[in-house]
């Protein structure tokens, strides 16, 4: 039967049906190699921990190992600068790479192309570079620095083009299209952290030339993983003495990072970034009218302060004018006679006892005023009696007659 | 008659000076005048020509409001200067 023919299959291969294949050790490695070369995915991703990462000759070589399996892992020098993530030994990664057999050993390992820390490498390393800031005072709500209420030059340090950044230019125009916005592309993800250095500190050193007021770090959404650059010691101390305040907007709400501890002021997002920094339009549209309504009101306040103090002297000079005077002098005058009612010996002669004046009228109040024969007058409720005295005794004498 | 038209003049003066400002800066001296107007510092007859004055800063700020477009400048990262493909 010629079945070989019909189905296309080799007749090298039909032979391997009916006998045990023969092969050179060569032969056998370039078999196995050819089979893996054609049955295995050109690229996957492995979840491991690294192992006992050592380097030689450049290359980094490494085991991948879950605990119970592992495998050997090689980054070649090439790729090595190229990593952002550099593995130390018990960190828990996930790499991206493909197959490497080796025919002439029959060895197998992984070449890594990229090497990305875990969520929890990457939360341990926030945890030990905030730790430490933390410890050195250089993370401190006490250092913060207050935001400038209108900031003339704002830059923004994102990748250019990036969702954020168009999400930061439409919130800006929308609040506050005045301040002048510098825009200096940085790449956000990878081995990247040196490269934001650069810029901050060129622009540290040129901030009063560019008369720079604030500095908006920003990066949209992704994982948490994809913002451990910004968790990066060396970026973050920078940060922490850059001249002008620094508004943090990276990733989502939940995530934070040692960057946003550093900052002044730590935003939700990159949007949020720049609605904290920039004054809103309507708010200083509102602020403007009551300025208006103030300048409006206050001349005719004023005038009524003056006419109501006008309105004060008036009345005191009023009070002072005869026609008010004169009642109140005569008010005091009647008080007065009153007075002197109450003083007057009136109320004795109503009583029944008498007055006595002699002849030139004054008042009589002893016999050693009086001789016999002079003339009195005694005064009486009703009247005055005219009358002679024709005997004088002394009081001890009085009672007898 | 003189004197309203010194008061023009006065205006426009004020108007030129003013269009040199910043917003801030009109935004400062809008708010000494209310100040001098609310503490009663200023004599009665110079009220009118005080509060004309701040309209002067006043119709600055909103015309600035008005006018303000954004400005964005993206700088390259290794020179901070302008870059072209801003």
């Amino acid at each position: 039967m010629d079945w070989s023919v019909s189905t296309g299959v080799s007749p090298t291969a039909a032979l391997s049906a009916d006998r045990i294949p023969t092969y050179s050790v060569g032969e056998l490695n370039a078999a196995v190699g050819s089979l893996l070369e054609r049955g295995f995915a050109p690229r996957f991703l492995v979840e491991a921990s690294v192992s006992r990462p050592q380097l030689k000759k450049g290359h980094l070589w490494l085991t991948l190992t879950d605990g119970d399996a592992s495998i050997t892992g090689v980054v070649w020098a090439s790729r090595l600068k190229q990593l952002s993530h550099h593995p130390q030994d018990g960190d828990g990664v996930t790499v991206v790479g493909k197959l490497n057999f080796w025919i002439a050993r029959a060895s197998l390992s992984v070449q890594v192309l990229d090497i990305r820390p875990s969520l929890t490498t990457v939360l341990r390393q926030f945890e030990q570079v905030r730790d430490r800031l933390l410890e050195e005072g250089v993370i401190d709500p006490a250092r913060r620095r207050p935001l400038p209420l209108r900031p003339a030059v704002v830059v923004i340090l994102t990748s250019v083009p990036s969702s954020a950044l168009a999400d930061m230019l439409r919130t800006a125009r929308e609040r506050w299209p005045m301040t002048r916005l510098l825009l200096v592309p940085i790449p956000v993800q990878g081995a990247v952290a040196e490269r934001i250095r650069g810029v901050l500190s060129a622009l540290a050193m040129r901030h009063e030339h560019l008369q720079l007021e604030a500095l908006v770090l920003a990066r949209g959404g992704g994982s948490r993983e994809d913002l451990a650059v910004f968790d990066d010691e060396g970026l973050c101390r920078d940060l922490a003495v850059f001249p002008v305040p620094v508004i943090t907007g990276l990733g989502h709400e939940d995530d934070l990072t040692v960057a946003d501890l550093v900052a002044d002021h730590r935003a939700a997002t990159p949007t949020a970034a720049l609605a904290a920094l920039l004054p809103d339009r309507q708010t200083v549209e509102r602020d403007l009218q009551r300025r208006r309504e103030r300048l409006r009101d206050l001349p005719s306040w004023r005038l009524a302060r003056e006419r109501q103090r006008l309105l004060d002297r008036r009345r005191l000079l009023e009070q002072q004018a005869p026609t008010a005077r004169l009642p109140r002098l005569r008010q005091e005058l009647q008080q007065k006679r009153l007075l002197l009612q109450a003083l007057s010996p009136e109320r004795w002669l109503q009583r029944g006892l008498a007055l006595v004046n002699d002849a030139s009228g004054a008042a009589v109040t002893g016999i050693s005023d009086v001789q016999p024969g002079d003339r009195l007058t005694v005064q009486l409720r009703d009247g005055l009696l005219d009358t002679r005295v024709d005997a004088i005794r002394p009081a001890s004498d009085a009672s007898t007659p | 008659m003189n004197d309203s038209e010194s008061l023009q003049d006065r205006i426009k003066d004020w108007r030129k000076d003013a269009s040199g400002l910043s917003y801030e800066e009109a935004l400062q001296a809008l708010d000494l005048i209310l100040a001098e107007l609310q503490d009663d510092a200023v004599p009665m007859a110079e009220l009118q020509r005080h509060v004309l004055h701040g309209q002067v800063y006043l119709d600055h700020c909103e015309s600035l409001l008005k006018t303000m477009e954004e400005a964005v400048v993206q700088l390259d990262p290794d020179t901070l200067e302008p870059s072209d493909d801003a």
